[in-house]
């Protein structure tokens, strides 16, 4: 193999000239060159830095998981679950249905199940369950609020349901009974069952719309409602009052309610002095409200209605009535 | 090579005026895509003697031809021309080692060093080494002499060098403006590669760069450049020589040099005259246009002489088939190809890019830094590629086991 000689000279090349970045001869092009170069450099390492960091905190949260609690966040049993809620739902009646087992853990808990549990349950409108470390469930209640009743069969026997706005109808847990047997009842409903619970009842908006309207700006009148028919809402858009001296009172869904309970207080002023048997006052015609009054004989009611059946005692026409103008607007009770 | 392609900055700093092409090289093809040009201060005769004149300028092109080409340039190509550029030959042999007289690489590699070793004056830097063919017991061998069968190889190297100084006052100016010069070629070797084909090369052409301050030209034989070399006149010695035989000033005379100088005095009527400006305003004048033909062409025919007197003996009719090929900003000098034929006795022509070169490119003046980029790729590819056979997996396990 040939070998190269030694002590060959070898000549200084072009390259050999060092090549300084020296600012002083830059002109300002070349410097700002200089800096963009810089910076590229400070940011790329910038961004790799970030990318390390970002990588070491997603590791970091990857190895921090529920196994890495400590034993004694794991060994302390639950306390009581805490219930916090709008309605009137006991808590004993909770810990009954979320049926956590006696001494489980905090951590054990399975918060979307137990919450599914909850919301099982109709009167539960929404529940929120959180973990209040090391040992309390805290549950967060929103509840369902009757605005009538409804007869339904449970079990096989019929018994009274409540019924809310939204028409879901429930038990009532934890109810005054003398509240809930003032509310009125549902009736010209249809039922309609999905397994073993009932569906909501449709068109109990309307309806719960006129109790809560009358409950607040007419409680006169509203004490005296028995029922509430939503025979014909479905194809009249009217709801059938029945009062618990007999009057049958007719409003219009389409129409405002509050005018509608005006003109019936209005005429309930009149009527009320009046000893009839049965009457029918419909609001659903706009101003020209027809009522039906069959009066009653001397003897009451009862001799009343014996009487009708064989003196036809009352009009065959009915009488219009026009409301006076200050009816017309608003009108405060 | 990485995907990203690499964008190559070619940089020609003339006496006249500053050049910068921007090419986008991707591994396999190169296409130009800007272009930046400054009128040139602070450089005299392709030298730099005003750093921040040369800078400023210099510069304000590589701007104009980044913002031209929408990228950042990345390196850069650098033209070399001027007075201190120097070349000689030199040559060595060796007897091939092997006893089946097989010529092998490390006889090829041990011929190169030593023909390439030469001590140079203090103060002196190589720029080129170039290669002339290989010889195998006297016999030419145009390509690699690598398994031939002889018992002596030879080769030459036409060795380029300059003045450091002067090379580093180039280099610094372009590190003025944060890039680094990747590569430094002659700019006759940059023109020349431009202007002759392959075919021309391999029978003998003599490549003329005439510039502005200096003149450049390289002589092809044998498909290589044998010779190089610069002489340090150019078309502005032709406007001074008409400021000074007509009493005009520099604007003036070179006025009248672009409009009606000659390579060849071709009026016969000495009455015959020119108007200087043709306005006929205060100051305009008239001409004889046989005396500016004859100022032009004096001069031109004695920077033709001083070539061939520098070519010496490695200039002949008979060795140069391919004839003259002219070019540069001064080739455009009507009756150059003419008297270059006259001059050395053979055929003339002034040099044309190639076809594929775009019509804005076409122009003489464009053919060094055209040439800058495609020579100095080519020139790359050359060097890089023993080093990306050593780097590979072979070349690590002959460098373990000593082997070359």
């Amino acid at each position: 193999m040939t070998q190269l000689p030694p002590n060959v000279p070898i000549a200084r090349h072009w390259r050999d000239i060092p090549q300084p970045v020296k600012p002083r001869t830059m002109s300002r092009g070349g410097r700002w060159r200089l800096a963009w170069s810089a910076l590229r450099v400070v940011g790329g390492v910038g961004f790799l830095c970030g990318l390390a960091w970002a990588g070491w905190m997603i590791v970091g949260a990857m190895a921090e998981s529920s196994r890495s609690l400590p034993d004694s966040a794991r060994a302390i049993p639950m306390r009581a679950p805490e219930v916090r809620t709008d309605g009137v739902l006991p808590p004993l009646w909770v810990s009954t249905v979320l049926a956590v087992r006696p001494n489980a853990a905090l951590m054990e808990l399975d918060l979307e199940q137990l919450r599914r549990r909850l919301l099982s349950e109709p009167q539960v409108l929404s529940a929120t369950l959180t973990r209040s470390f090391p040992d309390r469930l805290i549950v967060t209640l929103s509840e369902r609020t009757p605005v009538a009743r409804v007869m339904a069969e449970v079990d096989g026997e019929t018994r009274a349901l409540l019924v809310a706005r939204d028409g879901v109808m429930f038990v009532g847990e934890g109810h005054d009974p003398v509240g809930v047997a003032a509310l009125p009842l549902i009736e010209g409903a249809t039922l309609r069952k999905l397994g073993d619970s009932y569906l909501p009842i449709e068109g109990m908006g309307a309806a719960a719309e006129l109790l809560m309207r009358a409950h607040l700006e007419a409680e006169h009148l509203y004490r005296s409602w028995r029922s509430v028919s939503l025979a014909r809402l479905a194809s009249d858009r009217e709801l059938e009052v029945r009062t618990v001296t007999g009057l049958k009172v007719v409003f219009s869904a389409n129409a405002d309610y509050f005018r509608q309970l005006a003109k019936l207080d209005y005429l309930w002023e009149k009527v009320a002095g009046v000893p009839v048997a049965q009457a029918r006052i419909d609001l659903s015609l706009g101003r020209e409200v027809p009522v039906y009054l069959e009066v009653a004989p001397p003897g009451g009611v009862d001799q009343a209605k014996s009487a009708s059946t064989k003196v036809p005692a009352r009009s065959d026409k009915p009488s219009f009535m026009t409301l006076p103008a200050a009816t017309k607007g608003k009108r405060e009770f | 090579m990485s995907s990203r392609p690499t964008f190559i900055g070619a940089v020609e700093i003339g006496t006249s005026k500053i050049t910068v092409l921007v090419g986008e090289y991707s591994g396999r093809e190169l296409a130009i895509i800007g272009r930046g040009e400054c009128s040139a201060r602070g450089v005299i005769k392709g030298a730099v003697v005003d750093f921040k004149a040369a800078s400023d300028c210099t510069h304000a092109a590589l701007q104009q031809a980044e913002r031209d080409a929408g990228e950042s340039i990345d390196r850069v190509f650098l033209a070399q021309t001027g007075a201190h550029l120097e070349g000689f030959y030199n040559e060595a042999s060796v007897n091939v080692a092997s006893a089946d007289n097989l010529v092998s690489a490390a006889d090829i590699r041990t011929v190169c060093h030593l023909a390439k070793a030469k001590e140079l004056p203090a103060g002196r830097s190589v720029v080129h080494h170039i290669r002339r063919p290989f010889r195998v017991d006297g016999r030419l061998v145009p390509g690699s002499p690598e398994n031939l069968v002889g018992q002596r190889l030879e080769v030459g190297y036409w060795t380029v060098h300059g003045q450091e100084q002067r090379l580093a006052d180039n280099i610094h100016v372009i590190r003025g403006f944060n890039l680094e010069v990747k590569e430094l070629v002659l700019s006759s070797l940059a023109s020349g590669h431009m202007v002759t084909t392959p075919e021309e090369r391999q029978q003998g052409v003599l490549a003329i760069d005439v510039g502005a301050g200096t003149t450049d030209f390289v002589l092809y034989r044998d498909g290589a450049p044998h010779t190089t070399g610069v002489v340090t006149v150019g078309g502005s010695h032709l406007t001074n020589d008409l400021a000074i035989g007509l009493r005009l000033t520099e604007t003036q005379a070179d006025k009248l040099k672009l409009r009606f100088g000659r390579a060849d005095v071709v009026t016969r009527d000495k009455a015959q005259k020119v108007w200087l400006d043709g306005n006929f305003a205060i100051g305009d004048r008239q001409f004889p246009q046989q005396t500016i033909e004859q100022i032009t062409s004096a001069r031109v025919w004695e920077l033709l002489e001083v070539v061939r007197k520098r070519l010496g003996g490695a200039f002949s009719p008979e060795t140069c088939a391919g004839g003259v090929v002219l070019t540069g900003g001064t080739s455009k000098l009507p009756g150059l190809a003419e008297a270059a034929a006259r001059v050395f006795g053979v055929p003339a022509h002034v040099g044309e890019a190639p076809q594929w070169v775009h019509e804005n490119l076409r122009d003489p003046g464009y053919h060094t830094a055209l040439g800058l980029l495609y020579y100095g790729v080519s020139a790359q590819s050359e060097d890089t590629a023993p080093d990306r056979q050593a780097r590979g997996v072979w070349g690590q396990v002959r460098r373990i086991f000593g082997l070359h």
